[in-house]
């Protein structure tokens, strides 16, 4: 029946039939939602009953005038740095895993696994390794005769808590950022790097000036990855410290969650959860900035 | 070529759309039928007593453990009861005051369940009164879950908080008679830890492990039940000399002396249980719904004793009743008859406080377990917790008030004075904001 229809009718009721789903599923769980905490952010709304009372910027007010609030961030400072090193670690293993190696597919396959792991399954699993007195981390440390370290608190100290959970994030996500720098390592062109052996190039010099430029984009998106991630970690912490010791390790979304969840107070969350929004596309703008100034295009 | 692609495309979206449909009308018809078996069953009236009360009712529980066994036996015993009425189980995700409240967000309230952390003022929102279940002259803290009047929730058991311990750790440590004053309870710490045995568990890392230490101890040593609400009136509600300070001094006492674990930020609940079953660590200050876990943990029931906390050098040391989960019928539900008669049940017949280890909701009921009657035989006086005031709640939660966490703080700060200092600040800054 659909024989007699014009081409481009057909392929206009495909291009809609087919976008009508995905929209829709887009719309009601990403977008409506969206606008709705909006509007819980101008309320102060308890979480449960049917009044939501309108309070305007106050909720804003609260939040920029409680120095606090955004004390937590230099817990995730912690993470940034984390990842910037998980970034570095990945390179250095998708170059090395590019090369011809002798089960290298093996290796690969070895480092994505953690990743498929379920993120709370890693996080009860790591507080088996960080226990201070029957962890595996400080039995191996004490077996290897360093047994002045064999008793830290991984988790219980204040300086070293949120690089100790932040090492967890690396382990599960490098295998990720790994795949994607294989994935656009294979996307430049081989003859380039035969030009540059013919050349004379070294291994050093060809990284340098011919492998890291062409993954400059990928390099940004993951970057992009890191920050965000940085930013909005929430499972770990939540998990192995609930922000301890005494909210040493608390971060930014643990800290909306319990002013939603345990202090009934959805107006301020919401208003919280905006201002990370905010925070995430300020980050992503000066970093474009930043690393587009040698000129792209 | 091209066309028939995208005409076959679009056959199977009609074809999926009306598979898609298909499934909805298959589903509906399923309703149907079972509201038709539904009320065939409920015109065939038998004689038996509480038969005349049908419906199908759904209960939330938090007991996710008890699914499949113990409320099995329940059930059964329920239905032989009360034949028509059909009992359905939902298990709740983790966070049962969490889920209760999305449920309340949405109104849809499961029939039976129990009461979220909301204002007792928001109760007739949401439940129906339980006055007429009869029961209003034997049940305990009967003033807990009331407004304008009318009994919302009936509390499912009660507690009480002390200190939990394996006889046979301290027999091993020479300790021959229950500590009656604090200094002989920092000796028994003292001998415990000499024999290697970590003498109280502290379960710090986790925070709600201290819920006893802020809750019940302060209006312990006040003498005032009513003193967690007397925060109302103050701007500085923490003070060193008043029941909150000295409370979280002695945690902080026995932290120092090292009588709790080694590293207390990295302590572990599962294993705590099968460590005190075993001896290796000596006590728990904790409700006594933890006993039964303890002995499910790896040891006999007469190795587990339970006494009151001997919070000071009077020698006659109180103890605090806490109620537990409220039970409570939800207003909207189609049988509310139905749903009264299962809480009624819960609460006379069913033998749950036995199983988990609570003091019986009704008066006139006696725990069957040797623990509590241990706990009890030493003379220790129960004190009834009051309602938490709204207002205080109210500030609380403006102050982002966590009282487990400032005990966390207060035991790890170098100055606790300082941390009392930022809370009390907090504490007049909401109350000022909360007021007017």
């Amino acid at each position: 029946m659909f024989g007699t229809m014009s081409y481009n009718k057909q392929k206009t009721i495909i291009i809609v039939s087919f976008l009508t789903i995905p929209l829709l599923l887009l719309g009601v769980f990403t977008y409506y939602p969206a606008i709705k905490l909006i509007y819980y952010s101008f309320t102060n709304w308890d979480g449960y009953s049917p009044e939501k009372p309108w309070v305007g910027l106050a909720n804003y007010r609260e939040v920029f005038s409680n120095p606090d609030i955004f004390k937590v961030f230099e817990h995730n400072f912690a993470y940034f740095v984390m990842g910037v090193v998980q970034n570095i670690i990945a390179i250095y293993f998708a170059v090395i895993l590019s090369n011809r190696l002798r089960g290298k597919n093996f290796f690969r396959i070895l480092l994505f696994l953690p990743y498929i792991m379920n993120g709370v399954a890693v996080a009860f699993m790591f507080g088996y390794v960080f226990d201070t007195t029957n962890g595996s981390l400080n039995l191996l440390l004490g077996n290897l005769g360093l047994s002045g370290l064999s008793q830290t608190s991984w988790l219980g100290t204040e300086g070293l808590v949120n690089y100790s959970l932040a090492s967890t994030g690396l382990w599960r996500f490098m295998g990720y950022n790994m795949v994607i720098y294989i994935a656009s390592l294979q996307a430049i062109p081989r003859d380039i790097f035969e030009a540059a052996k013919i050349d004379g190039a070294g291994s050093m010099q060809t990284l340098w000036r011919i492998t890291l430029p062409n993954m400059k984009p990928v390099i940004q998106l993951n970057l992009f990855l890191t920050v965000t991630g940085a930013l909005e970690v929430f499972d770990l912490p939540f998990v192995l410290t609930k922000g301890g010791p005494a909210g040493a390790s608390q971060t930014y979304v643990q800290r909306v969650v319990e002013t939603a969840f345990a202090y009934n107070n959805y107006g301020l969350a919401s208003a919280m959860s905006i201002i990370l929004l905010f925070f995430v596309v300020f980050v992503l703008l000066i970093q474009q900035l930043v690393l587009n100034r040698g000129g792209n295009k | 070529m091209k066309k028939k692609l995208f005409s076959s495309g679009i056959s199977m979206v009609m074809v999926m759309s009306m598979l898609l449909s298909g499934c909805g009308s298959d589903s509906s018809s399923g309703g149907d039928s079972a509201a038709k078996t539904d009320t065939n069953t409920s015109t065939k009236t038998t004689a038996k007593e509480g038969a005349d009360i049908s419906g199908k009712i759904t209960f939330l529980t938090n007991r996710t453990d008890m699914i499949g066994k113990e409320y099995d036996d329940y059930l059964k015993r329920f239905h032989e009861k009360y034949p028509n009425i059909e009992v359905e189980l939902e298990p709740s995700q983790t966070d049962y005051n969490q889920q209760a409240k999305v449920r309340m967000a949405s109104q849809e309230l499961p029939d039976v369940m129990f009461i979220p952390t909301i204002p007792n003022s928001d109760l007739p929102k949401y439940f129906a009164p339980l006055d007429d279940l009869g029961l209003n002259d034997r049940i305990t803290f009967k003033d807990f879950k009331v407004a304008d009047g009318k009994v919302y929730g009936i509390t499912s058991g009660n507690s009480t908080s002390g200190i939990v311990y394996n006889k046979k750790a301290f027999a091993d440590a020479g300790i021959t008679a229950v500590p009656k004053t604090w200094d002989e309870f920092l000796a028994a710490c003292e001998k415990l830890k000499q024999k290697g045995i970590v003498p109280l568990a502290s379960n710090f890392k986790d925070k709600w492990p201290l819920n006893n230490w802020v809750y019940d101890l302060p209006r312990l040593i006040e003498n005032n039940p009513s003193f967690p609400n007397d925060k109302l009136n103050t701007d500085t509600p923490f003070t060193m000399d008043n029941g909150y300070g000295k409370a979280m001094s002695l945690l902080r006492e026995l932290n120092e002396k090292g009588y709790l674990e080694k590293d207390i930020n990295s302590t572990n609940w599962e294993q705590s249980k099968k460590d005190i079953a075993s001896g290796k660590f000596g006590m728990y200050f904790l409700g006594n719904w933890v006993i039964n876990q303890v002995i499910g943990a790896g040891t006999t029931s007469d190795n587990v004793g339970f006494f009151p906390l001997p919070y000071d050098n009077s020698g006659t040391p109180s103890a605090a009743l806490s109620p537990d989960f409220f039970y409570a019928v939800a207003k909207d539900s189609e049988n509310v008859d139905a749903a009264k008669a299962f809480v009624k049940w819960m609460l006379e017949d069913s033998g749950y406080e036995d199983f988990a280890g609570f003091i019986p909701p009704l008066k006139d009921k006696e725990s069957k377990l040797p623990q509590l009657k241990e706990f009890q035989s030493g003379g220790a006086k129960l004190q009834e917790g009051t309602v938490d005031d709204p207002v205080v709640t109210d500030i609380s939660n403006k102050a982002q008030l966590d009282l487990p966490a400032v005990a966390q703080e207060f035991v790890l700060a170098p100055d606790p004075q300082k941390v009392l200092d930022k809370w009390n600040a907090a504490w007049a800054k909401a109350r000022k904001e909360v007021k007017h």
